[in-house]
């Protein structure tokens, strides 16, 4: 089958020694990051001239560097690992010596992974995940494609069931390849609105750290100048304020489309009658396996502006994947048909759903009782503003009323005899999630004491992933679905994975 | 093998739910809650009341200690009270297929778990637990997000024999 032999213990591939010093070195940067800034800010400071050709500087440096290659190349010795009929083994530590059997059965996800300094020196990285605890992730840091691929397909053949498909596999022809444009639009069209929370978020958060730097640099003293603060000029504020919110808009914009692109990059997808193979990533390549079986949900959204361009994504949640690698079983830039396509592999016969349920009109109730809080908060701000500012209460009302209409529009379920489909969405996102019914770990009915009094209450289906909420429906129908549901679960007694 | 039938279900003949007449938890239990809810604001007031002599005692702060110390012990009573409320609302059952447990006063949660889909079975019993005689049955089910049920306050008898039962349907499946 393969012409690698893993039978007896081997080592990875030379490479490694360089892959385990370049990530020994990245980590020891990462974790003294802060000493070294605050090391290189105080040297700045001191005006103080520290020669950096000191032969003391750089013996010490290159002291440094053989400690690191000595340990990388004895990891690199102590590292083996082999297949044998039931069992991956792998042996590995310098002074703790350590033994790792997995079982093949037990074998979850094989991922083939590849960052910057693996491309670079053209070697890939495999990761195993066992079912369970996240701790004893397995990785194995440099092996040539080839060998990864034979392994991968090894260990993954644990399964004697498939293992007669697993010989004549043949490659499987790409279904998806998204072509740099769509990602590039796709990249446009994200929420911007994530991004500036996390880079609005991240100034506030280095601003106090910052202020001091800042003051020193005297930009602010420019800044000044330039918007003539002390003139207390009403106008030369706002345009002061106004010019740092597009300067953040701007540049959560430029954050989100380059995290999109990187993320990304070269996505393909490979369908096969398991499941599908995603691969993406500029700097960390990624190989993703995802296994019919074992999906739970399956999440499509899209937003206004891509609904439009005609693009939409996938997400898939699976069973037994450890957190780390969860948020990437999604592949974006799909087109309407490769979308249904994909779904019909998964869940069959799912479009022909077309029976849409709504929650009740308390769903809108509650939002509006909810966001009166923070306009009056806002309101009561604005008493110390001059009165123009009151008329920003339009946009900001019509904003909520826009947002609360279009969730409740867009809200709604599904129940047939396989599938539960919930759709949902605000004023620019839309999403529709599908769970099979035989993938239901529990199922629960809330009813907080507000529901109560209007004879409402909200359903919760568990799966092994993420779980679904029918909001805000009739008691009386929460409970007939919650009965069909334990009786289709219980009366089937089929396999969630 | 079974004749395969595929007749239409009529929801309204399926089990209910709701219709299952719900067993409450050991009375004993609240004496539990109160006693965690005690110690640990105890721990809290105790902690301040350390602070506090570090403080002049004429000082602003000595005053913001008293007023902590207060809202402490309130905010203990609104807890036991909220639990008082809540505590006729923990209720469990077990039908041929699955668990239900029931909690919650201002948010009231009924969960039920199939069989089928239990993972694994514990009972814990605390210090407290048990001098008075109690038990806490959890099961677990493969539900990351939530799903799984851990009825506390199980008297020791029913708790062990609940356990054997779901143990006993456990290995009957494998």
């Amino acid at each position: 089958m393969t012409a690698f032999n893993f039978e007896t213990p081997s080592r990875q591939s030379a490479k490694g020694i360089v892959v385990i010093l370049g990530v020994g070195i990245y980590k020891l940067v990462k974790a003294t990051i802060i000493l070294i800034v605050a090391f290189l800010f105080k040297y700045f400071q001191s005006k103080k001239s520290i020669d950096f050709t000191h032969p003391v500087v750089i013996a010490s440096f290159i002291g440094l560097l053989f400690i690191f290659l000595l340990l990388a190349i004895l990891r690199y010795r102590n590292f083996k690992f082999h297949v044998n009929e039931e069992y991956f083994i792998l042996k590995k530590g310098v002074i703790n010596k350590e033994e790792v059997s997995v079982a093949k059965g037990k074998i979850q996800n094989v991922y083939i992974k590849q960052n910057v300094l693996q491309q670079l020196i053209n070697v890939v990285s495999l990761a195993i995940e066992t079912a369970g605890d996240d701790k004893t992730e397995i990785e194995i840091t440099a092996l040539s494609r080839a060998k990864a691929n034979a392994l991968k397909e090894l260990l993954l053949s644990g399964d004697k069931s498939n293992f007669e498909d697993n010989k004549i596999e043949t490659v499987d022809p790409i279904f998806f390849k998204a072509s740099f444009k769509r990602i590039l639009l796709e990249g446009i069209s994200e929420n911007h609105l994530k991004s500036f929370v996390l880079v609005f978020g991240f100034i506030v958060g280095v601003y106090n750290d910052l202020k001091e730097f800042i003051e020193q640099l005297s930009i602010s003293k420019e800044f000044s100048s330039w918007f003539s603060l002390d003139s207390e000029s009403f106008i030369s504020l706002l345009v002061f304020n106004l010019s740092i919110v597009v300067l953040l808009l701007v540049l959560s914009f430029m954050l989100s489309l380059v995290r999109v692109l990187i993320q990304n990059f070269n996505l393909t997808v490979t369908r096969s009658e398991k499941g599908l193979e995603i691969s993406k990533g500029l700097f960390n390549k990624i190989n993703l396996g995802l296994i019919a079986s074992r999906i739970q949900t399956t999440t499509v959204s899209t937003n206004r502006l891509k609904g439009v361009m005609g693009l939409y994504q996938l997400a898939f949640t699976q069973a037994m994947v450890n957190k780390k690698q969860r948020k990437k079983f999604n592949i974006i830039g799909l087109s309407k048909a490769q979308i249904n396509e994909l779904l019909n592999q998964f869940y069959p016969e799912v479009l022909s759903n077309n029976t849409a349920n709504k929650p009740d009109m308390y769903f809108v109730y509650r939002v509006v009782f909810l966001s009166i809080i923070p306009i009056i908060l806002i309101n009561i701000g604005f008493v110390f503003l001059p009165k123009l500012f009151f008329f920003l209460n339009i946009p900001i009302l019509g904003f909520i009323g826009l947002s609360i209409y279009f969730a409740y529009k867009k809200k709604y379920y599904s129940i047939d005899d396989h599938y539960i489909i919930v759709g949902g969405g605000g004023l620019i996102d839309k999403t529709t999630s599908y769970l099979e019914t035989s993938k239901i770990q529990a199922v629960s009915i809330n009813q907080t004491i507000f529901q109560k009094r209007r004879g409402l209450a909200s359903v919760k289906v568990f799966s092994a992933s993420k779980s679904l909420v029918i909001p805000h429906i009739v008691m009386t129908s929460a409970q007939d679905i919650k009965n069909y549901l334990l009786y289709k679960v219980e009366s089937e007694d089929k396999d969630w994975m | 093998m079974m004749p395969f039938t595929n007749n239409q279900i009529d929801i309204a003949m399926l089990p209910k739910v709701e219709d299952v007449i719900l067993e409450s938890i050991s009375p004993k239990y609240f004496r539990i809650l109160i006693f965690n809810t005690v110690i640990l604001y105890a721990l809290f007031i105790a902690s301040i009341t350390i602070l506090s002599t570090f403080v002049d005692s004429d000082s602003f702060l000595s005053h913001v200690f008293w007023y902590l110390t207060s809202i402490l012990i309130i905010s203990c009573l609104i807890q036991i009270f909220i639990y008082k409320l809540g505590f006729k609302k923990r209720k469990y059952a077990l039908r041929e297929q699955d668990i239900i447990y029931s909690h919650g006063f201002f948010n009231n949660e009924t969960t039920t778990l199939p069989f089928n889909r239990i993972q694994h079975i514990e009972i814990s019993r605390t210090f407290i637990e048990r001098k008075i005689g109690l038990s806490t049955l959890k099961i677990f089910s493969a539900g990351e997000s939530g799903g799984d049920i851990s009825i506390k306050g199980l008297p020791r008898s029913i708790a062990d024999a609940q356990y054997a039962f779901l143990t006993k349907i456990l290995n009957d499946r494998l």
